[in-house]
């Protein structure tokens, strides 16, 4: 939790002057007793109404004070708490777009998303609790104590056991209720997975009639976390008694000492009022305090969760700068990968070389490693083992910006965001004008899509692009990555939702309008390849073939078969 | 997104959901009021000490040692009662949220799905966590002090009556001030906080939709425009939960000058009637007093504080409320008879349907299915497959026309029971986080090992899954760990398992291999022997031996019939077909 104070530093007045402000309008506070004890020694005593007078006023103009000092304390804790979680929010969210392709594999959404909103909702809370009233709280408490000393130090030294009581109490209670917060953090982001899994899955689980057990499986991690809450909430519920308690018998303490003093003329009755003035303030305090406890060992609880995800890898460190070495635009030299934690090879010994202009087919099997290539090849992880050139630099050392400036591509799952379309189309090249984006939609044959729609370029994309069929938003993904000419087009199997018309339209167009720009198309079908300049053939993550539709025929059995599979009987119809 | 619902319904939601736990609640407020009378009797014991302590030689130890004790067991027993009541609250107020979340997911279950789609999941998933989050904290906050606040207040009146009529009148006629600015902030914030919740819930959204694409945001680097764009919706979001913090923050100043104001008059009051000699009020009882008038404030402030969470709480619960009872929900009508054990025959009389009023998508659909006939949908994107089939599934209603099953009609059948004889596997695949052994058993969680290998090995999804670190046990999720076409199998091992009369294939092995897809297609005729079948394929190969084909083009199915018979008739499909032999 510490390291996240730094996302305070634009806030450090407010984060100085809220507690300080709190702590004059709390010394405000400690006079009252002393105004009080005056009235009833000099005013009543003396039957000065006069002076009974001109203390009520102090009363009022101490409250009056107390309400301009609160007022811009409240102000300057809203504000550094807010901008904190402001800043906090914004950090987590730039850290999460410096994640790894490895990285995000590893890292749940779920509990990303918690972190990102509830979490920090909590911390933002914490904050603005803590520098309202967690710094005030011991500065009364203390504060009680030493005014008690200067009314009579032989009694106030009841105040010096009782503190330290206390604090055990307050801290050991915190202490027992962190880790348990941490689990409810925990069970907290397991019923969010619940629930987004129950959204996204909603035909598959409608089609199985599976909501009655999706239900009940929500339950039982909504009965853990009330469970564990429950729990958590009878440990924190002792701190309020257990003050009182403390509290209320050290008083009887308080009373007799200061008993023995009067009956010896040592002391006054209007200072034994006082001190035990000073012992309810503390009273007051702790019960404000003990209210507060649960919220700032929640706060605590998920700043932590924050700091993991702030703290963790962003990915592989970039390589050195080398000079560039020759070869075409695109090179693969004995590349292997394996994902983390996996037991064998992705991909394995691959080799290859795509020059300006031309075009590779990948096909292969399902698992043969074709997305990994791409993967690969796009910079999302890093090879371990070969090289891969790009330009003739090594891919490693490019900088991630860089190669998406080079690279256009159009992932196997087309994703739209909300928004509208030109907003989507735009996301590689933002100044793209309307003809750029009228090209890309052409050339993607997707024009027909835009124009059935209202407001064209400008209609609106609903959440996931579901106001799209699955072939639309294909061919839409293909115009988004053709928009800002890249040099290097892969579509990762991006006419599979496409009918054979279309598909076939689409090639015809994306070849034409190539020029010097280089292609990967990965596909299972060898009627979307077979007209590439040279076609990669993956078997189970091993390179099995590398040549024109024509050779591999003659020399690549997996192709052939391939082939086979899906035209030679089709043909013989 | 309704605007405000009104607050009176919405504590009407909040109160039948307490209902419940109503005896434990009542508990707890007599809890307090126990409580409430032994802590404000201390400071009454504390005066009369303070009575007995008047001056040099006049300390009274005999009676001052009797209060003491009387001290002790206040102290005591307020204390128990005090933890008693934490305990109670804290069962009530956890209780209650888990309730709503259940009520919640219950709705979701139900809600259909015209409602559902265009709506951010985020959204839904923020209402269901962050909110009922907060309304859980409001909650508590209330309980435990609302409760405890109120029963101070009058029984401090009481005491003070007790203890003198005229400075309590003073404090008595003051009072009201409090309430009045209490009430006057309040009533501001809450739009500031109902204000703050719904942009809470578009940052939700946001951070939803572009944490679970990450990959995709990553591949275009789009993480600065996307940087932007949340920074903008941060902006927003601070800026309102800066006004609701502070607003709401007022309060707690402004009663408590208030107060402290009264507090002082109580004062004055009072040393000015000892002068006075006026009645028989003593220091002791004047300090009683006092205490009794600072306390009598403090309920002020707490609630006035606590009142100001509530709002925040309640406008979240709204939220939650609107996802429970303002959504529709999609109940089967009285009377509805199951669907069991359909034979497969279809029929599909003049269906019409559109998703947006203005552009009818499906018009006058009909088509006539018999038992274990297999029927290929082809056409262009986007002419309306998917939807037919969310038509059929019953996913969306039918805007006008009729389905029968079996010669009944769909409308008279429950939901359930028409999608339980459907299998389905869709080109959108969905994976449970869960074991591969629990998501192939999807349908049926009571099959046996035997059959969830044998499904496996089916739909040739057995070579992969043993290849995986645990095997059957490895759990797998939708974001990482297996490829689309991974996922595709285990989906089709799913539907293999259950093997229901009719099934639904859409798009089921795009992103499978055609080698493979070969293999399975094998277990396919397998599966779709005797059972009524659709398929939606872009791969013609698999259409080809269906008993009817339909081309369909901007939602009309333009020709009907077998593969040879279209071909011949040298139109729309004819062309469809040979356009895969072009290169």
């Amino acid at each position: 939790m510490k390291r996240l104070f730094k996302y305070l530093k634009n806030y450090r007045r407010e984060t100085v002057l809220a507690p300080l402000f709190k702590l004059c309008e709390a010394v405000a506070e400690l006079f009252v007793p002393l105004v009080i004890a005056a009235m009833i020694d000099n005013g009543i005593r003396l039957s000065d109404e006069g002076f009974v007078l001109r203390s009520a006023a102090l009363l009022a103009v101490l409250g009056l004070i107390g309400f301009g000092l609160a007022v811009t304390a409240q102000y300057f804790a809203a504000k550094a708490a807010v901008g904190f979680a402001k800043e906090l929010r914004f950090a987590l969210f730039e850290k999460i777009q410096k994640f790894s392709y490895s990285r995000l594999d590893g890292i749940g959404i779920s509990t990303l998303i918690t972190r990102m909103t509830s979490d920090i909702d909590q911390i933002q809370a914490a904050v603005n609790l803590t520098l309202r009233l967690l710094l005030r709280s011991p500065f009364i408490v203390f504060g009680a104590a030493i005014m008690a000393f200067t009314v009579d130090p032989d009694t106030a030294v009841v105040f010096v056991i009782v503190i330290p009581l206390l604090a055990a109490a307050v801290f050991g209670i915190m202490l027992v209720c962190l880790p348990m917060q941490k689990k409810i953090r925990a069970s907290l982001d397991k019923v969010l997975s619940k629930t987004r899994e129950n959204l996204l899955g909603i035909r598959v689980i409608r089609a199985f009639c599976k909501e009655k057990s999706e239900v009940s499986e929500f339950d039982a991690e909504n009965e853990n976390l009330a469970r564990i809450q429950k729990f958590t909430g009878r440990i924190s519920s002792l701190l309020n008694p257990l003050c009182f308690l403390l509290v209320n018998l050290f008083v009887i303490l308080l009373i007799y000492k200061g008993a023995l003093r009067v009956e010896h003329g040592m002391m006054t009755q209007g200072a034994v009022v006082a001190m035990y003035n000073y012992m309810s303030q503390i009273l007051v305090e702790l019960i404000k305090l003990a209210n507060l406890i649960i919220n700032v060992t929640k706060g605590i609880a998920c700043g932590n969760r924050v700091q993991a995800v702030l703290d963790s890898a962003e990915g592989e460190p970039k390589a050195a700068k080398a000079a560039p070495e020759s070869g075409g635009l695109i090179e693969f030299r004995g590349v292997s990968f394996r994902y983390d934690g996996a037991a064998g090879d992705a991909l394995c010994d691959i080799t290859f070389k795509l020059g300006k202009g031309e075009t590779l087919g990948v096909i292969g099997g399902t698992g043969s490693g074709k997305t990994t290539l791409v993967n690969l090849l796009a910079g999302f992880y890093r090879a371990t083992g070969g090289k891969i050139l790009i330009r003739g630099e090594n891919v490693d050392s490019v900088d991630g910006k860089e190669l998406r400036k080079i690279i256009g591509l159009a992932p196997q799952k087309a994703v739209l965001f909300s928004g509208t379309l030109r907003d989507n189309l735009c996301w590689r090249d933002p100044g793209a004008t309307d003809d750029d984006l009228l090209k890309a939609l052409e050339t993607a044959r997707a024009l027909d899509t835009v124009g059935s729609k209202d407001g064209g370029l400008d209609c609106t994309v609903e959440p996931g692009g579901l106001n799209f069929s699955g072939g639309q938003r294909q061919r839409l993904a293909v115009a988004r990555a053709l928009v800002g000419s890249p040099e290097i087009l892969i579509l990762d199997d991006s006419a599979s939702a496409l009918d054979f018309a279309t598909e076939a339209a689409m090639r015809k167009a994306l070849k034409e309008g190539a020029g010097d720009r280089a292609t990967v198309i990965v596909s299972q079908r060898t009627s979307s390849i077979a007209h590439a300049d040279r076609i990669l053939v993956l078997n189970e993550g091993r390179q099995v073939g590398l040549g024109t539709h024509d050779e591999l025929l003659e020399n690549c059995e997996v192709y052939r078969e391939i082939y086979e599979s899906q035209f030679k009987k089709e043909a013989a119809v | 997104m309704k605007k405000t619902v009104g607050s009176e319904n919405t504590l009407n939601r909040i109160f039948s959901l307490l209902k419940r736990n109503i005896a434990l609640a009542t508990l707890s407020l007599l809890l307090a009021a126990a409580g409430v009378a032994l802590s404000l009797y201390i400071p009454v014991a504390v005066g009369s000490c303070v009575d007995a302590i008047a001056g040099e030689n006049e300390v009274d130890f005999e009676n001052l040692f009797r209060l003491f004790v009387n001290i002790a067991v206040c102290a005591g027993g307020g204390a128990l009662i005090q933890w008693a009541q934490g305990m109670i609250n804290n069962r009530v107020v956890y209780h209650t949220v888990r309730d709503l979340r259940a009520k919640a997911i219950r709705k979701l279950q139900k809600t259909p799905l015209s409602y559902l789609d265009p709506r951010p999941a985020g959204d839904t998933v923020s209402r269901m966590v962050s909110d009922a989050e907060t309304f859980a904290d409001g909650l508590l906050l209330g309980f435990s002090q609302l409760f405890t606040g109120a029963a101070t207040i009058i029984g401090t009146l009481i005491f003070m009556f007790g203890l003198n009529v005229k400075i309590t009148l003073i404090v008595a006629f003051l009072t009201p001030a409090t309430l009045f600015a209490a009430r006057f902030i309040a009533k501001r914030t809450y739009k500031t906080f109902r204000l703050q919740s719904l942009l809470r819930g578009e940052a939700t959204a946001f951070i939803d939709e572009s944490v679970s694409n990450q990959k995709t945001v990553k591949a275009f680097g789009r993480e600065e425009a996307n940087t932007a764009r949340f920074a903008d919706i941060n902006r927003r979001l601070s800026a309102a939960a800066l006004k609701a913090t502070f607003f709401s923050s007022l309060t707690n100043p402004t009663t408590r000058f208030l107060n402290a104001l009264i507090y002082a008059a109580a004062a004055l009051a009072g040393s000015l009637m000892i002068i006075g000699g006026e009645g028989a009020l003593t220091v002791g009882g004047l300090s009683a007093f006092l205490s009794f008038a600072a306390q009598y404030a403090k309920p002020f402030n707490e609630i006035s504080g606590v009142i100001t969470e509530l709002q925040n709480s309640i406008a979240c619960g709204e939220r939650v409320f609107e996802l429970i009872y303002d959504s529709p929900c999609e109940t089967d009508p009285e009377g509805c008879s199951e669907l069991r054990g359909a034979k497969g025959d279809i029929n599909i009389e003049d269906l019409d349907f559109s998703y947006d009023k203005a552009k009818t998508l499906i018009k006058r659909l009909r088509l006539d299915v018999k038992k274990g006939e297999k029927i290929a949908i082809v056409g262009p994107t986007g002419c309306g497959k998917t939807t037919l089939i969310n038509l059929l599934m019953r996913f969306y209603d039918a805007d006008g026309g009729r389905i029968y099953f079996d010669g009944q009609d769909a409308a008279g059948l429950t939901r359930g029971s028409v999608r339980r004889n459907f299998g389905m596997v869709l080109q959108d695949t969905w994976i449970k986080e869960d074991t591969v052994r629990a998501n192939i058993a999807f349908g049926r969680p009571d099959a046996s090992e035997e059959e969830i290998v044998a499904a496996a090995k089916a739909a040739h999804a057995d070579g992969f899954i043993s290849r995986l670190p645990q095997g059957y046990n490895t759990v797998i999720s939708d974001s990482g760990g297996l490829s689309q076409g991974e996922k595709q199998l285990i989906c089709i091992a799913r539907v293999m398992l259950c093997l229901p009369p009719m099934l639904i294939l859409d798009e089921a092995t795009s992103s499978i291999d055609t080698r493979t897809e070969l293999k399975i297609q094998d277990a396919f005729a397998g599966m779709m022997r005797g059972r009524t079948s659709f398929i939606v394929a872009h791969r013609l190969s698999t259409v080809r031996d269906a008993d009817k084909i339909l081309m369909m083009k901007n939602g009309e199915v333009v020709e009907q019939g077998r593969h040879a018979e279209l071909l011949a008739k040298n139109g729309e499909y004819a062309a469809l077909y040979n356009s895969q032999f072009e290169s």
